[in-house]
């Protein structure tokens, strides 16, 4: 017990070494935000324009654009994915290493994101689509009106998935030096020499958080089931 | 489809490798004292992480390889890096537009790292290591990898050694040339070399273990691994953690920065 103690005073308290874990989960935390922020977007467009040209056969360039992002983006691993932006998209311009992050994390979700919207959207029956054509509205209306709404609430699931996916994902930004909780923990590593102490709290502190998260979706989901019941 | 593919992508690495060759800031740091305030970079858990830690109002870069604090340098990303002078002496021989700052940031010994309570492994290292500088043995193999006879000297394990005692494991970080690196599958260096003379001496078998830096001494201290050898510099934090043999060189702490 005292040497635990003493432990987790070498590598919290001395020298304040506890800050390595906060600034890095904040840093954790802007990245996974805003990468989700991106990913939503991008993958609710890309999730657009695929079922329009899987449903009525128009928008075949962007549905060609679309498809070639989801086929090199989901199949490239993040690590390279983050390297590449870091040294080669951004090589030249010194820009915010949060940002690339943020920029690299967000167009990855974003694929993932879009494959999950799309399965959504396939799985309302297409006489909803025909239904709300018939009544007067257009396209763009049945879309948004009729058939969103419901996909978003199968998907809902899923994507609290991915986000939770993302959050842990943002690990490897360490790779270009960004200090997020991991490193932070890497940091504590490399000056107190201690294994247990800094990687059993950053995993503690990463379940924390998506226990959590996981439990901000389970009540959603409840609050979302209520209007099923007829 | 696979067409279009190719096309987007060529134009995107031409675009990238076009971007990357404009736009680096000029070279700030001169001396030891531009170093207040700057972005350098080091390798993470290095005794370059440590001195840089120590500057004044300087923004440390941890990067998980020597290799990609450089390549950040030659980008512009940060100003200078901070590292040992023979890694960096490779660094600079392979990038025209680096240069090492004359005045070296500090001296330093390396020494190999034996877990805290086997002293009996400790006595038998340094034993080996004393008639290794004795018999020039040491010297032959520096030689081999710096100055103007590299590659001269390889050296080679007596015929029919004893290896009666059998495996022992060495943690070492392969990216740090010329103490270790990679060649093809080997891995190769003064350390490795030099290890393999004492394992020669000794009777053990040399096994290595290829792992990051700051995880070298936690795999020795946990049993991991029986000795951590990997340029590594005895400081006081460490010595907490481990046991150090007798130094085996001695070695610079220098400044790397783009030329322009």
């Amino acid at each position: 017990m005292d040497e635990l103690i003493a432990s987790f005073r070498q590598n919290f308290i001395e020298q304040d070494r506890w800050k390595y874990l906060t600034n890095g989960l904040k840093t954790t935390l802007i990245i996974t935000f805003f990468a989700v922020l991106i990913g939503f977007v991008l993958g609710f467009i890309v999730a657009v324009i695929r079922s329009t040209h899987d449903k009525t056969g128009k928008l075949k360039i962007a549905n060609l654009i679309c498809k070639i992002y989801l086929t090199v983006i989901r199949g490239t691993p993040m690590v390279v994915q983050l390297l590449i932006t870091y040294f080669v998209i951004f090589g030249s311009v010194n820009i915010d290493k949060i940002f690339v992050a943020v920029m690299a994390f967000g167009i990855n979700s974003g694929a993932y994101v879009a494959e999950i919207v799309r399965s959504g959207i396939m799985s309302i029956d297409n006489g909803q689509l025909e239904a709300g054509r018939s009544l007067g509205l257009n396209y763009r209306q049945t879309m948004f009106y009729i058939i969103m709404p419901q996909a978003l609430k199968t998907v809902l699931p899923a994507l609290a998935n991915e986000c939770i996916v993302l959050l842990k994902e943002t690990s490897v930004a360490g790779y270009i030096a960004v200090q997020d909780l991991t490193k932070g923990g890497d940091i504590i590593r490399s000056q107190t020499y201690s294994a247990f102490m800094p990687l059993i709290t950053v995993a503690v502190i990463y379940l924390m958080m998506v226990m959590i998260l996981s439990n901000l979706v389970s009540r959603l989901e409840r609050r979302l089931a209520k209007n099923d019941r007829h | 489809m696979l067409k279009k593919l190719l096309g987007v992508s060529c134009a995107v690495i031409m675009l990238g490798a076009s971007l990357a060759s404009c736009g680096v800031p000029a070279n700030t740091v001169h001396s030891i004292d531009d170093l207040k305030g700057k972005t350098i970079g080091v390798q993470l858990g290095t005794t370059g992480d440590i001195y840089a830690e120590n500057v004044e109002d300087a923004k440390v870069e941890k990067y998980n390889k020597g290799a990609d604090a450089v390549q950040a340098l030659k980008q512009g990303k940060i100003d200078a890096v901070l590292i040992d002078s023979e890694p960096a002496k490779v660094f600079v021989k392979e990038n025209d537009d680096l240069e090492i700052l004359d005045e070296p940031f500090a001296e330093e010994e390396y020494a190999i790292a034996i877990k805290l309570d086997n002293t009996a492994l400790q006595a038998d290292i340094n034993k080996a290591l004393s008639e290794l500088k004795a018999d020039g043995t040491l010297d032959k193999i520096k030689n081999n990898y710096i100055g103007d006879e590299a590659g001269k000297s390889p050296y080679k394990s007596p015929e029919g050694v004893d290896r009666s005692k059998g495996k022992l494991v060495m943690a070492t970080n392969a990216e740090f040339p010329p103490y270790e690196s990679k060649n093809g599958d080997d891995i190769v260096g003064i350390d490795v070399d030099m290890m393999k003379a004492v394992c020669d001496k000794l009777g053990y078998e040399l096994t290595i273990d290829d792992m990051v830096f700051d995880s070298i001494i936690a795999a020795v201290s946990s049993g991991k691994a029986d000795v951590g050898v990997a340029g590594m510099t005895v400081t006081e934090d460490r010595q907490k953690n481990v046991l150090f043999s007798d130094p085996y060189t001695t070695s610079n702490q220098v400044i790397i920065v783009r030329k322009k």
